[in-house]
């Protein structure tokens, strides 16, 4: 399954919106398949912050590890906001860097 | 003799702020008008004017520090979070045009975003007098200027730390310690993010909260932080880019 981030807006910042906008997504989860990866793609996405991206992002990563697939992860803010998480956290994004 | 002399209108328009201030001011003695007599127009020297255009750092400190509160000026006032997500994402368009800032220009927004959410979060429903944020840019200078009238960092830290002592004990802790665990409150350690970005990028950044003024730059291993010369309950920040 394909999610492009830039859906949610091209500003990801702020906890409260992380928040929101996993509300939502979660539903769409109900039609991940069993052992199929979840590919989130940050094509178009200009800045992504810790707060936003912990709100959607952990939840993920604790419940589907490495089936967790990100993509298209250049852009300088979210780079910096991914190193920052797994910091915190103490998980590894699986990164696909093709 | 002309020239010389401007009405209340256009101090306004030349110092970017509204009659009502002017007024203000000039109650309080800060810019004084030139009257014929009491009651009649205000008028302002040229060349006072001049001398007394603020820099939105000043701007944002004459706010932060006003010992009743009031609402800044429309255009720097971000009253709620869902103002500052918009002229934030103004901000990151202002800046992505800027050639030389095209790999920059996420980080200069992810710090700003931060900084200025982080006043929303921490003082939603608990802000002492003004809600909300002043939040400033002037593209040309390349800075950017936050301020708040909250709670500040050592009162709201103190919640998770009640061991904390002072304001710079605070500062040291926000822009360092990693506070993790979701309870009894969600963080984002974005203040940590900041110290991170800056480090490895051509970013300069004054944050004061409280007496303590910390100042973060390009390969600054060591945090600075010092007494500033007045001291605010919420925090202001001067980014430089």
């Amino acid at each position: 399954m394909n999610i492009y981030l830039k859906k949610f807006g091209t500003l990801l910042t702020s906890r409260q919106l992380g928040k929101e906008a996993f509300a939502i997504f979660k539903i769409s989860l109900n039609k991940l398949k069993h052992g199929e990866k979840l590919i989130i793609d940050f094509e178009g996405v200009e800045v992504f912050s810790p707060s936003w991206g912990d709100e959607f992002l952990t939840p993920l990563i604790n419940q589907y590890g490495e089936r967790l697939v990100l993509k298209n992860t250049k852009n300088a803010s979210v780079q910096a906001t991914l190193d920052m998480l797994e910091k915190i956290h103490g998980y590894k994004f699986t990164i696909d860097k093709k | 003799m002309k020239d010389e002399y401007k009405n209340i209108r256009k101090a306004a328009e030349i110092l970017g702020v509204s009659i009502n201030t002017l007024r203000r001011w000039d109650e309080t003695g800060k810019l004084k008008s030139i009257r014929e007599k009491a009651g009649k127009h205000r008028f302002y020297r040229r060349k006072d004017l001049e001398l007394f255009k603020m820099s939105l750092f000043d701007l944002a400190m004459d706010w932060a520090l006003d010992k009743k509160g009031y609402g800044p000026e429309d255009k720097f006032y971000c009253q709620n979070s869902s103002i500052f997500q918009g002229r934030l994402d103004h901000l990151t368009g202002d800046l992505k045009r800027i050639p030389e800032l095209s790999i920059l220009y996420s980080l200069i927004s992810l710090i700003t975003g931060e900084i200025g959410n982080n006043s929303f979060d921490h003082n939603l429903g608990n802000w002492p007098d003004i809600p909300g944020i002043f939040f400033g840019y002037d593209i040309n200078k390349k800075e950017i200027v936050l301020a708040d009238r909250g709670q500040g960092i050592f009162y709201t830290l103190k919640r998770v730390k009640p061991d904390l002592k002072n304001h710079k004990e605070a500062l040291s802790v926000a822009f360092t310690d990693f506070i993790s665990g979701r309870a009894p409150e969600a963080r984002g350690n974005g203040l940590k993010l900041v110290r991170k970005v800056i480090e490895k990028n051509p970013i300069n950044l004054e944050f004061q909260s409280g007496d303590a003024l910390l100042k973060l730059q390009r390969d600054g291993k060591k945090l600075n932080i010092k007494k500033g010369q007045k001291s605010i309950r919420g925090c202001i920040a001067l980014i430089k880019f």
